[in-house]
């Protein structure tokens, strides 16, 4: 007869049984499916939303950016004839509440100045609703603004107030609550305010060489083929300088935030499968631990190995497979109930349907992970002996399972493995937190082993409530070491997660104000640089002062090789990804640490000589002596590679990659970029004496750039931290299912512990002990290895010091500990409120 | 005549906490076929392990084991098992059915693992033949204790297997079921014509066999034929 359907039968009849000893591996197989499924779905919801809604969010089928400039009539007459054209010039600037008829409150914002095609796709919301030409309109010598309301907020104004932008006055007609293409735009510095193009021109912002982009959005018949479009682009105007993006590509940032976001969570969610997998095991141990009568039996009737290890294997996969498809229906629904209560919060535009890919990727993660965990004890449950029937208590069989089988699991989760990293969009980054998660399940299981033997070695304490709970710790089947595992793993997440957002947000909230500098100012025109510097030297506080020429340029080819043919490292691709702030400089500017090569002569004057970022130009594979092709305002420029410095982009200041000799770049039209650090009240001081005198240059407040990054990172971590909370439910998971798998063994002990005279407050102590021990070395094991693995990351990813937090520390131990103690205690309650007199009438 | 069981100067030596255990310490023992063999001993003398030994459930330390004149000896774990499919059939002390099975599925297991064909219609003349055709879907747990050795005895026999060994079959039940219990095998053992290898520490229940074979700290020490 064929073995397999027998073994079918078998395991049919045997899950009449129920799930009875299968939950916990049933609720952690859910959990970690659930997760994946969900995450995947949630973030295909938004990647096929931003797809669809490609044109909306780029604002046309096509866009070209320039910076500086606006196109050419050419340029212009060939976008016209690939479709409807639409130009908005994006740039920054100051606002100023215009109270009493004087210039009061003021704030920096984003000015978005749009003609009459805009927008070419979606609609503009605005409240109350009105169509957007009156809402912008010019009458007499005032426009129209529409705002968000964060400005009206920050400025206290309201609908029909007037706002001040360089030297022209804004009615606020209506609030901003909605712009088709804001995501394509990418991280504002202030509130957003748009304005017409007539009206921006108006404003004295727009100078030559005035830190502006225009992006020319050209909505295209049906059908058009965009990539056509961009060849003849590129073959028309080769010197452009234009960046081409089209609707396949509209947001690339917020993509690309969400498909990283989506990595991190479903390796989150594998690590809760691992979590889930101890259990798992676990969970199976105990069940075949409990058939090992019927398996003997079995066995003794001529069952052979094989068909045992089938029969149960069968059984806990067709489990596995019900808590796969429990998790699966989970994971699916759960983009439809983000999308219903955070609708509002979801980055993108998301197209709410059953996703086929993240469910199937979810399912084989489920099936593969339980069958890598359970394949090892029903190995072992194969080798059951039938003599067992008779004599397991006098000499139990240890063995271990056959080596095939063993091969067989981890062939399972070397497939998870190696999907998780195939799949991931950052590959390296996978196999690195893979690698920490599997380092951390090793280091916490030796640990765990290490801490059953020695609290076996150590001498028994003469106090029969510690001696008891030590016991217990260390009694054979004791599940300490698989809850130190299982919950170990999530708080170590927890704990290196933390670390690493302590020490991120501390470098941006306390290292970053300690050397950058207090202020930015952007677009000081050449005619203002002389009454600039005397309004800032009015200051006695103000210290590392800098003022440098600074003017946008692209990298279009290096060593003659276009820029998108070179092979960069990732670390360095973000050099060649659109405009770089450039500057020149005589003599090499404070603090400059030249690394290889030498600077030019002050008097220098020839052809361009570069100065370039070493970090930057080991990435990019440059050598002293590389030519370096350059695009700024639209014109070539090639200079040569002279000289390396280092670059330190953590401080704050102004750092720039390249610095170019003078001779030629100072003939280009520009303007200036200054620094400074002033302490106390000047800060206030020179905020309002800047922005009084000079409303055209914007002024960025340092400390308003990091409590807006802050802000940002503090979403994240948030973010990640209760992602790391998923796999902290796991391993409460797999204590319940340790707790619930002894629960008849401290029924008997309460009972006899009762019968000899113990109160129950007596035992309820005695499980405080086992538990809230097991929790704190639980909790002080994790955070050791999270601190382990914090101090990895932010040496060799972030380059920086980890700064260990004692609260965090204490709340990874404190929790932990709690946690178990709670959970241990609840558990326990059965097992104390049993009456002895019920359990020992029993047979 | 080939021996139904031929046991060659077993030894068999345990592992324990304290030490190595002798449990059998040289026992040679013939069983001719249809013969009805009763061990009896006090507790701890080696009788059961005996029976495992002559069984195949556990490997002697030392000596030889013929069953049907194959030698069982040196046979690997699998093969030992095809051959008890094959062979033998055993009744337990504490009748070891499995719980989520009836009491039909329980007596066709060793019939489906042999790969018969009509399993189920043999476990259920054998259920009939011990007085159960009316419990046939009823679980382990819905029977009486005597009811439950009856369907192992109907399980260890529905294979015909050609020796039946019984490892204190009557232990786990009162002195009246005991009794049916016992009649019950050795009717079956009669009509089956199959060799009985009863283990037991009751006189009463050895009388019933042709042969006594009394055991002591793991040795022979007498061998009464009737």
């Amino acid at each position: 007869m064929n073995t397999l359907s027998l073994a079918a039968r078998l395991a049919r009849r045997e899950l009449r049984g129920g799930l009875a000893g299968f939950r916990i591996f049933f609720a952690c197989l859910v959990l970690g499916v659930a997760a994946i499924a969900g995450v995947g779905s949630l973030a295909d919801a938004m990647l096929a939303g931003m797809a669809s809604q490609g044109s909306v969010l780029l604002g046309g089928d096509v866009s070209v950016q320039l910076v500086h400039r606006e196109t050419t009539p050419q340029e212009h007459a060939f976008l016209a004839q690939h479709g409807k054209v639409s130009e908005i010039a994006m740039l920054r600037g100051m606002g100023y509440a215009i109270k009493h008829g004087a210039e009061a409150e003021r704030q920096l914002i984003e000015i978005k100045a749009i003609d009459h095609a805009y927008p070419l796709y979606g609609s503009v919301g605005l409240a109350p609703a009105t169509p957007l030409t009156d809402a912008l309109r010019c009458s007499g010598k005032i426009c129209g603004a529409a705002v968000e309301q964060t400005l009206l907020d920050h400025l206290h104004m309201k609908r029909g107030d007037t706002l001040r932008i360089g030297t022209q006055d804004f009615r606020i007609s209506a609030v901003l609550t909605g712009e088709p293409d804001r995501l394509s735009g990418g991280f504002s510095f202030g509130p957003h305010v748009m304005v017409s193009m007539d009206a921006l021109k108006r404003t004295g912002l727009v100078t030559i060489g005035s830190l502006i982009d225009y992006y020319y959005r050209v909505a295209m018949p049906p059908g058009a083929d965009v990539n056509a479009f961009r060849k003849q682009a590129d073959a028309a105007f080769p010197d452009a300088g234009w960046q081409l993006r089209d609707r396949t590509n509209a947001a690339p940032g917020t993509k690309r935030f969400i498909e990283q976001v989506s990595m991190f969570l479903t390796l989150v969610g594998l690590t809760a499968l691992a979590v889930a997998g101890v259990g798992a095991g676990q969970a199976v141990s105990a069940f075949l631990d409990r058939k090992r009568e019927e398996i003997a039996t079995l066995k003794s009737m001529g069952a052979e190995g094989g068909l045992i290890f089938l029969t149960f294997f069968l059984q806990v996969m067709a489990i596995a497979l019900l808590a796969v498809l429990t998790g699966l229906i989970l994971g699916a629904i759960m983009p439809f109930a983000v999308g219903h209560f955070f609708g509002d919060e979801i980055p993108a535009p998301a197209i709410y349907t059953v996703y086929a890919g993240p469910l199937i990727l979810a399912a084989i993660f489920g099936i593969l992970s339980a069958a890598a965990f359970s394949i090892p004890p029903l190995a072992r449950a194969r080798e059951i002996a039938p003599a067992s029937l008779f004599r397991d208590i006098v000499a139990p069989v240890h063995a271990r399972g056959r080596v095939p089988y063993l091969i067989a699991a981890a062939l399972a989760g070397l497939v998870v493995i190696v999907l998780a990293t195939v799949i991931s969009p950052y590959p390296a980054f996978a196999l690195w937190f893979i690698a920490g998660a599997a380092g951390a399940l090793l280091i916490l299981r030796v640990v765990a082993m290490g801490l059953r033997w020695s609290l076996r070695k150590i001498p028994r304490p003469r106090n029969t409530t510690f001696r008891l709970a030590l016991a217990n710790l260390t009694r054979p089947g004791a599940a300490t070491s698989s809850v130190v595992v299982a919950l170990g793993l999530g708080l170590t997440l927890l704990a290196t997660v933390t670390l690493l957002d302590n020490t991120i947000s501390s470098q941006v909230k306390d290292s970053l104000p300690g050397t950058a500098p207090s202020f930015f100012f952007v677009d000081i025109q050449p005619g203002q640089t002389q009454a600039f510097d005397a309004v800032i030297h009015r200051f006695k506080s103000a210290t590392d002062y800098r003022r440098s020429p600074m003017i946008r340029g692209r990298i279009t080819a290096l060593n003659g090789v276009p820029s998108k043919d070179v092979k960069a490292a990732a670390s360095a691709k973000w050099v060649l990804n659109g405009d770089r702030g450039i500057t020149y400089a005589s003599t090499p500017p404070d603090h400059t640490e030249i690394t290889a090569g030498k600077w030019w002569p002050a008097d220098y004057s020839g052809d361009t000589q570069i100065s370039f970022d070493a970090e930057a130009a080991d990435g990019l594979g440059l050598k002293l002596g590389s030519t370096v092709t350059l695009n700024v305002l639209g014109r070539e420029l090639k200079g040569t590679v002279t000289s390396f410095r280092h670059v330190d982009f953590s401080n704050g200041r102004q750092n720039f990659v390249m610095i170019l000799s003078p001779g030629i770049i100072d003939k280009a039209p520009h303007d200036y970029l200054a620094t400074v650090r002033v302490e106390g009240a000047d800060e206030e001081a020179m905020y309002r004496a800047v922005t009084d005198k000079f409303p055209n240059i914007s002024t960025v407040r340092v400390k308003d750039a990091i409590a807006a990054v802050n802000g940002l990172l503090q979403q994240l971590s948030d973010g990640v931290r209760a992602a790391s909370l998923v796999t902290i439910l796991a391993g409460l998971f797999v204590l319940a299912g340790a707790i619930s798998a002894g629960q008849r063994a401290r029924l008997y002990d309460s009972t006899v512990l009762k019968v000899l005279g113990a109160t129950r407050a007596r035992i309820a102590s005695v499980y405080a002990i086992e538990y809230g021990l097991i929790g704190v070395i639980t909790g002080a094991i994790a955070l050791a290895a999270g601190t382990l693995g914090a101090w990895l990351v932010t040496k060799y990813v972030f380059d920086v010091d980890l700064v260990f937090d004692a609260g965090a520390a204490l709340l990874t131990v404190a929790g932990g500990g709690a946690a178990t103690l709670l959970f241990g205690l609840g558990a326990a309650w059965a097992a104390l409120s049993a009456k002895p007199a019920a359990l020992l009438r029993a047979p | 005549m080939t021996a139904a069981i031929d046991l060659q100067d077993i030894r068999l030596t345990l592992s324990s906490a304290a030490g190595p255990v002798n449990i059998l310490s040289g026992v040679s023992l013939s069983v001719a076929p249809g013969e009805a063999i009763a061990l009896l001993g006090p507790s701890g003398s080696g009788k059961s392990s005996l029976l495992m030994v002559a069984a195949g459930l556990e490997a002697p330390t030392q000596g030889r084991v013929s069953i049907a004149g194959t030698d069982i000896t040196r046979m690997g774990e699998d093969e030992l098992a095809r051959f008890r499919r094959d062979h033998i059939g055993i009744v337990f002390q504490s009748f070891h059915l499995i719980p989520t099975m009836t009491a039909l599925e329980n007596v066709a297991v060793p019939l489906e693992l042999a790969g018969a064909s009509d399993a189920f219609a043999k476990a259920k003349a054998e259920l009939e033949a011990v007085g159960l055709g009316k419990r046939l879907d009823h679980y382990p747990g819905q029977l009486s204790g005597g009811e439950q050795q009856r369907v192992a005895l109907a399980r260890a026999i529905a294979p015909r297997p050609s020796v039946l060994f019984a490892d204190e079959p009557t232990g786990n039940l009162d002195t009246h079921t005991g009794e049916e219990i016992s009649e019950l095998l050795f009717a079956l053992h009669t009509r089956a014509k199959t060799t009985l290898f009863l283990v037991t520490h009751e006189e009463r229940l050895a009388q019933q066999c042709g042969r006594i074979v009394r055991l002591k700290d793991g040795l022979i020490v007498a061998d009464e034929r009737k």
